[in-house]
């Protein structure tokens, strides 16, 4: 390779990689899971998860939308809400919230895709992750995590029907 | 007005650079940027492929060893498809790759990159295996069960024994052990390899997930790589073929073993053939249909005949020297760089030998060139094999231009491209062409000949830009 050609490829490579790498990092780095907020993650191996003892009681609904408030709608909403069941290529996903006084205090996985094992061990690396960045956020704007954009995808629009219902 | 003008003619005519060296250098300077620039262009697609895998956040996926070893496989399997889609690129003939590098520096480029290609396929799978056992707690073999379970992974094993069973029959040393058209059966393979791949990238890829730039960039390399290879491999051949309505007129016996073919056809000229390019031939009779041969013209097409000249060098065209008259021929070009716009140097020095006369007996026809411009030497190691050289003597393009001619066998053990005589009477490459280095050279003939003539040419300081090969063995 002639020496131009050579440098043209090295300068070439190096911009096109420096633009990837800003545009990475910039990216906002999703939040590592705290070890101690992981009541809601163990996953049977269905990849179903069901919520944490201490939640209230949740009021599993058949894959639909109906929503199941307990508590009448006002100016602060409380109660369970059921996200729609989101069909995605590796299985439905489908969150329900649980909501006191306007704020969401606990997002439950109902389903998550499990289609094969692979997609049962991308989904319980991905929704501990995702539940940490909702309740942050407060809502469904949270960027997704990378290597489970199906999950990621199904989790944040179940959860948005959720919070539609909820009327937050 | 004239008293103002006169006295400046003569040092300007001795300052003045000849407009036709000066547009040769200009080309050739040109082309080199080009050539540089798609170098370049490669690298960056590698960049390209790794860059988008970084800005969707491919860094941040990794925490540990089975996260990095997953990343590494899913880098490795981006770099290895956009490589073997650039491979695509190289053998797809695209017109302005053929003009500026050649088709056979595209091949030799598509060659290299083989195993490299497979190299990184083959790591993506055995990294994304161990990666993915070690992040479920599983071993290699029940890992590797369950993938092949996924979306589409079954075609994308089947894709990577194709894509083996390809590079294993291409490398040199099992090559040579196959037919040439055995050999190309298996090679065509690589378009199911690649295909059959493809739904697992666009399904059990995270990374090309619907609705990213990424899955739009890749598919778009795709449509682009195969697109090429439809057009200029099988559309714009079969449309010429069709075009030009190409018979064989009539087949003469120029040498022993060594036939001139004359084809005829509708608007031949339109072809745009330049002196000294090759085509690939298929002559649709019984005993050759089904085996494509690339034949240098032997003259430059009119707008209703052309020549080529073969030589029975394999049973290929062996068959071919016996084909009749009325026979279809169908073409795939003309292609080649063996012609006089590659030219960057103001002289031009030319060996042939044997049936490599061809392709400079028509770049010679094309050239124009000034007296004393060209000098010509003709190599055969008996008279037999002089077929063609009393034509070249004869081109207009030749007046006042030198031709010699080396007759004579090789010495034995000795590696040379001379004649005993020659050698025993102390000619080199620098006193046949006394001003080589400021010349163009062009050689063909058999590839061990050439390659001691450009040993010569190298040695006695001759740049590569001025060294001008026509290989066809690939």
């Amino acid at each position: 390779m002639r020496a131009r050609a050579l440098a043209l490829s090295i300068l070439s490579s190096a911009a096109v990689l420096t633009v990837g790498w800003q545009l990475g990092t910039q990216g906002q780095t999703p939040t590592v899971p705290d070890a101690t907020a992981t009541t809601t993650t163990t996953a049977p191996n269905g990849g179903s998860m069901s919520s944490a003892a201490a939640a209230p009681a949740p009021t599993p609904t058949a894959a639909g939308s109906s929503a199941s408030a307990t508590a009448p709608a006002s100016d602060s909403a409380s109660g369970t809400f059921t996200g729609t069941s989101v069909q995605t290529r590796f299985g439905p996903v489908q969150v329900q919230i649980t909501v006191a006084n306007g704020s969401i205090t606990d997002v439950t996985a109902l389903q998550l895709t499990d289609k094969d094992q692979r997609s049962v061990s991308i989904s319980n690396r991905a929704a501990p992750v995702l539940r940490q960045e909702v309740l942050a956020a407060q809502s469904a704007n949270v960027q997704g995590v990378s290597g489970a954009t199906y999950t990621s995808d199904g989790y944040l629009s179940s959860l948005q029907s959720a919070l539609d219902q909820a009327g937050l | 007005m004239t008293l103002r003008t006169a006295p400046t003619v003569p040092v300007r005519t001795r300052r003045m650079v000849d407009p036709v060296d000066r547009t040769r250098r200009i080309r050739g300077r040109r082309r080199r940027r080009t050539a540089d620039a798609m170098i370049a262009l490669v690298w960056a697609s590698v960049a390209a492929a790794m860059t988008l895998w970084l800005a969707y956040g491919g860094l941040n996926t990794v925490s540990g060893l089975a996260t990095a070893l997953t990343a590494a496989g899913i880098v490795t399997g981006l770099v290895g498809t956009d490589l073997i889609l650039v491979m695509l690129v190289l053998a797809a003939r695209i017109p302005a790759v053929d003009r500026v590098v050649g088709q056979d520096t595209a091949m030799a480029f598509h060659r290299q990159l083989g195993k490299p290609a497979l190299y990184l396929i083959l790591a993506h799978g055995a990294l994304l295996t161990v990666g993915y056992a070690m992040a479920d707690g599983s071993n290699v073999v029940t890992e590797t069960i369950s993938l092949f379970q996924g979306p589409d992974m079954a075609l994308a094993y089947l894709g990577l024994g194709l894509l083996i069973a390809v590079v294993v029959t291409s490398v040199v040393a099992v090559r040579r052990r196959f037919a040439y058209e055995a050999w190309h059966l298996i090679h065509l393979l690589s378009y199911a390899a690649v295909l059959v791949a493809l739904p697992h990238q666009l399904s059990a890829g995270g990374v090309l997930a619907d609705g990213t730039v990424q899955r739009v960039y890749w598919i778009a390399l795709y449509v682009l790589a195969f697109g090429a290879i439809a057009v200029f491999r099988f559309a714009v051949p079969a449309l010429r073929s069709a075009r030009h309505g190409i018979r064989v007129a009539g087949v003469e016996q120029v040498a022993p073993g060594v036939v001139s073919i004359h084809l005829a056809g509708r608007d031949l000229d339109r072809l745009q053939t330049a002196g000294g390019q090759y085509a690939i031939w298929r002559f649709w009779t019984g005993a050759t249909w089904w085996h494509a041969h690339p034949i240098s013209f032997s003259a430059v097409p009119t707008a209703s005949s052309a020549r080529l000249t073969v030589r029975d060098l394999g049973t290929g065209s062996a068959a071919i020297s016996r084909v009749r008259p009325g026979a279809r021929v169908s073409i795939e070009g003309p292609y080649g760089v063996f012609t006089e716009a590659h030219r960057v140097a103001p002289k031009l020095a030319v060996v042939a030998a044997g049936i490599g006369i061809t392709p400079i007996r028509s770049m010679l026809e094309h050239s124009t060139l000034r007296p004393g411009e060209a000098t010509v030497l003709l190599r055969g190691s008996d008279p037999s094999q002089s077929y063609l050289w009393d034509e070249v003597g004869a081109l207009r393009s030749m007046r006042g231009n030198a031709v010699f001619s080396m007759m004579g066998p090789r010495p034995q053990g000795l590696a040379t491209w001379m004649s005993v005589e020659a050698l025993a009477h102390g000619v080199t490459i620098g006193t046949v062409f006394p001003d080589l280095l400021n010349s163009d050279l062009y050689v063909c003939g058999p590839q061990s000949w050439i390659d001691l003539v450009i040993r010569d040419a190298r040695a006695a300081g001759l740049p590569e830009d001025q060294i001008h090969v026509e290989r066809f063995d690939w």
